[in-house]
C-alpha cells in the first residue's frame, strides 16, 4: 500500500513541483497518472522511491516511512520497487542477461554480484523474467542490437527480477512507436494482472490511459485535480487536467493502428 | 475499451544456450595480463636467447636477388592503397607504378631525398643470416616485452586514478588535485624518465619499462577519466532504482560502459609503447635499441639492416593483431578475417582473388625476366 499525506516537493531552486497531494493505493492495484508537461508526473512517481525527497507531509510504502529514510531503508525499499524508464536506460556494452541480472544485485551477497558469479537461482529468476516478456531468445545479446520496444522489455525484465511489489513506469511508451506502445502496454497490464503488482504507471497521453488503465490520477501544476475511474472522465475533468476542453482527437485510441 | 491483440509474439520461445566465444576471449585476455604481470613480478629476470623458438636453427642461407626495402615498400604502398580504396585493381595498379619507378631512372642522384636514398640502400640487403638473426631477434622481444609490462602497469594505476579524476564521480576537490598529478606526469617525456631512473634501477629493461609504465600512468589515467566523464547517466540512474549503492554504481552501471572504450586505449597505449620501448635502448633502458646503436657505431651497416628490419616486421604484426583486437573489444563481435577482407567471403570469389593475383604476378616475373631487369643494382 503506497500513502501520500499532504506530500509537497520544493525542488532546490524553491519550484513547488508537488503540493498538498494525498492519495491512497492499494496492492495489486493499476494507477495511471496524466498530466501536462511539467504537472509533476514524475515528481510524484519518484517521491514513492526516494529518488526525490518530500519536503512537507508524509509518504509511506507499505508501511515505510520513505521522508528522511535513512540511506540503508531507502535501498531497502528500492530493492522492493522496479523502475521502467522512459529512455530505458539499460547498459547497452553488455548482455541483455547482465542488464537483468542488475534487478538481482540487492538479493545476492556483495561479493558474488560483484564478482558477476551470480547464483544459478538468480539466473534462472532473471531467465523467467525474460520469458514473462517475451524475449528470452535475445538473453545473451548485447542491449545495444536491441529496437526500442525490446529494449522496454528488457528494461521490464529487469524491474520484474527483483521481484518487486510495486512497479513505477516513468512515461514507458514515450519514445516507442505506436504498435509498440501496445505491445509494451500490454505486458504491463498481464504483470499487474498475474503477479498481482502495484503499477504506476505515467502516460502523457488519455487515450493509452483508457484503453489499459482503471484507475486515473491526473495532475495539474502539482496539484491533484482528478482521482476516479477513467470511465468517469468527462469533459470537465479533462478541462481541469489539460487547461482545455476534450476534442474527438484526443478519444481516438491509436486509430492508425 | 477494447485492447488490440497484435498476437505477432510466439508463446514459448526455446531458451539460447550460453555462447562460448565471449567468455573465452575474456578469459585469454586476462591470462595475457596477467602471465607477464606475474613474470614482470620476478623482476625481469628473462633468459630471451633460450625462449627465441628459432635458437635450434643456427645455420641459414638467404640471398636476396632483390632489394628487400624497395620490395617492402611495393607492397606497403599496395596494401594502403587497397585499405583506402577497396579495390583490388587500384591497388594492384598502384603497386605496379612504384614497382616500374626505378626503370624510369628517376631514383637517381638528381632524385629530391638522395642522401636519404643512400643510407637506406646501405641497410639494405639486411644481413639475414642465423647468427645476425639469433643476435637481434632477444632483443626485439625483450622491447615488445618491455611495452607489454610497462603499459599493464600504467594500466593497473591508471584505472582507479581515472575514477578520482573524472569530474561526475568525485567532488571537486578530488578530480582537480587527480587530474594535475595525471598531467605533470604526462609532460614527461618516456626517455627523460628512463634517463632520471637509470641511478636508481640501474641499466636494463627495468628502467624502460618503469618508464614507460610511469609516463602510461599519466596518458592512460587522462584518456580514461574522460572516457568516465562521458558516460550515459541512465543506467546508474537504475542500478540506484534496484537498490545499489555508490559501488554497485560503478560496477554495473560505470565499469560495463567505460570497460571496453579504456581497455581499447590500453592497447593503443601498448602500440606507442612498443615504439618507445625501441628508442628507450638508446639511454640503456633495455630493449633492442642498444643494439641498434652498436651496430651504426661499428659501421656495421648490413647488421643495423638486420635491427631495423625485425624491429619494423615486429611493430607491424604487433600492431596489427592489437588495432583488430581494439575493434573487437569496442564492436563486441568478432570481425570478419582479413584473409575475409582481403580475398572476400565467398569460396569462389577467393579463388578468383587469388587467381587474378597469380596472373599480375606470373606477367610481372615474366615481363621483369624480357627486360633483364636485375632489382639489386638498386
Ligand atoms: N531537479 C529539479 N530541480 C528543479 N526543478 C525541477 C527538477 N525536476 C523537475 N523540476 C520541475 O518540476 C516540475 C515538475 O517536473 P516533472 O518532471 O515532475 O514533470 P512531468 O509531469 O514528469 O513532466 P514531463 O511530462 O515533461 O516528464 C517541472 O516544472 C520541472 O521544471
Ligand atoms: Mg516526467
Amino acid at each position: 500500500m503506497i500513502e501520500f499525506q499532504n506530500a509537497d516537493v520544493t525542488y532546490p531552486g524553491g519550484f513547488k513541483a508537488l503540493s498538498n497531494v494525498s492519495l491512497t493505493i492499494e496492492q495489486g492495484e493499476l494507477v495511471v497518472i496524466v498530466g501536462l508537461s511539467g504537472a509533476g508526473k514524475s515528481t510524484l512517481l519518484r517521491a514513492i522511491n526516494g529518488f526525490v525527497p518530500i519536503t512537507a507531509g508524509s509518504v509511506r510504502v507499505n508501511g515505510t516511512e520513505v521522508r528522511g529514510a535513512h540511506e540503508a531503508t531507502l535501498r531497502e525499499l528500492r530493492s522492493g520497487i522496479g523502475m521502467i524508464f522512459q529512455t530505458f536506460n539499460l547498459v547497452h556494452r553488455t548482455t541483455v542477461l547482465n542488464n537483468v541480472l542488475m534487478g538481482r544485485l540487492a538479493k545476492v551477497p556483495r561479493w558474488r554480484s560483484m564478482l558477476g558469479l551470480w547464483p544459478a537461482a538468480d539466473k534462472e529468476i532473471a531467465i523467467q523474467s525474460l520469458e514473462r516478456v517475451e524475449i528470452v531468445e535475445k538473453t545473451y545479446i548485447r542491449a545495444s542490437n536491441l529496437s526500442g520496444g525490446q529494449q522496454q522489455r528488457v528494461g521490464i525484465a529487469r524491474a520484474l527480477a527483483q521481484q518487486p511489489q510495486v512497479l513505477l513506469a516513468d512515461e514507458p511508451v514515450a519514445s516507442l512507436d505506436p504498435v509498440t506502445s501496445h505491445t509494451v502496454m500490454r505486458d504491463l497490464r498481464r504483470i499487474n494482472r498475474d503477479l498481482g503488482i502495484t503499477t504506476i504507471i505515467n502516460l502523457h497521453f488519455l487515450d493509452l490511459a483508457r484503453s489499459y488503465g482503471k484507475r486515473l490520477i491526473g495532475l495539474r501544476d502539482g496539484e491533484l485535480v482528478y482521482d476516479g475511474d477513467i470511465a468517469d472522465v468527462d469533459d470537465e475533468t479533462f478541462r481541469g487536467i489539460y487547461g482545455r476542453a476534450l476534442t474527438p482527437d484526443d478519444l481516438k485510441e491509436g486509430a492508425e493502428l | 475499451m477494447t485492447v488490440p491483440d497484435l498476437g505477432i509474439r510466439p508463446d514459448a520461445v526455446k531458451r539460447p544456450d550460453d555462447p562460448l566465444g565471449p567468455k573465452l576471449f575474456r578469459a585469454a585476455i586476462f591470462v595475457a595480463i596477467l602471465v607477464p604481470a606475474i613474470w614482470s613480478a620476478t623482476g625481469l629476470q628473462i633468459d630471451w636467447p633460450s625462449l627465441n623458438p628459432f635458437r635450434w636453427v643456427t645455420d641459414w642461407e638467404i640471398t636476396l636477388q632483390w632489394s628487400w626495402p624497395y620490395l617492402i615498400l611495393v607492397a606497403i604502398v599496395g596494401l594502403t592503397v587497397y585499405w583506402l580504396s577497396k579495390r583490388l585493381t587500384w591497388s594492384a595498379a598502384a603497386a605496379a607504378a612504384v614497382l616500374v619507378m626505378p626503370w624510369l631512372n628517376i631514383w637517381n642522384e638528381d632524385f629530391f631525398f638522395f642522401d636519404i636514398w643512400n643510407i637506406v640502400h646501405r641497410l639494405a640487403p639486411p644481413d639475414l643470416s642465423a647468427e645476425a638473426v639469433q643476435r637481434a631477434l632477444p632483443k626485439v622481444m625483450e622491447s615488445i616485452f618491455i611495452a607489454w609490462v610497462g603499459t599493464m602497469i600504467g594500466a593497473f594505476f591508471s584505472f582507479p586514478l581515472a575514477f578520482l579524476a573524472a569530474k561526475n564521480m568525485t567532488p571537486p576537490w578530488v578530480n582537480t588535485g587527480i587530474r594535475q598529478v595525471l598531467n605533470a606526469i604526462r609532460a614527461v617525456p618516456e626517455l627523460l624518465v628512463a634517463m632520471l631512473l637509470i641511478p636508481i634501477t640501474g641499466l636494463g629493461a627495468w628502467t624502460g619499462t618503469m618508464a614507460l609504465g610511469l609516463h602510461s600512468i599519466g596518458t592512460l589515467g587522462k584518456l580514461s577519466s574522460e572516457v568516465v566523464e562521458g558516460i550515459d547517466g541512465g543506467p546508474v540512474e537504475a542500478v540506484g532504482a534496484v537498490g545499489g549503492g555508490q559501488v554497485a554504481r560503478i560496477r554495473f552501471a560505470v565499469i560495463p560502459q567505460v570497460l571496453p572504450t579504456i581497455v581499447a586505449y590500453w592497447l593503443y597505449r601498448f602500440e606507442i609503447n612498443i615504439r618507445a620501448s625501441a628508442v628507450l635502448g638508446v639511454v640503456g633502458a633495455g630493449g633492442i635499441g642498444a643494439e641498434l646503436v652498436a651496430q651504426l657505431k661499428f659501421r656495421d651497416f648490413a647488421r643495423a639492416g638486420t635491427v631495423l628490419f625485425l624491429t619494423v616486421g615486429a611493430v607491424l604484426i604487433v600492431d596489427t593483431i592489437s588495432a583488430r583486437l581494439r575493434r573487437r573489444i569496442i564492436s563486441g563481435e568478432p570481425e570478419p578475417s582479413p584473409l575475409t577482407n582481403f580475398l572476400g567471403r565467398t569460396w569462389w570469389q577467393r579463388g578468383l582473388a587469388l587467381l587474378g593475383i597469380g596472373i599480375v604476378a606470373g606477367i610481372v616475373v615474366f615481363l621483369l625476366r624480357q627486360l633483364q631487369v636485375d632489382l639489386s643494382i638498386l
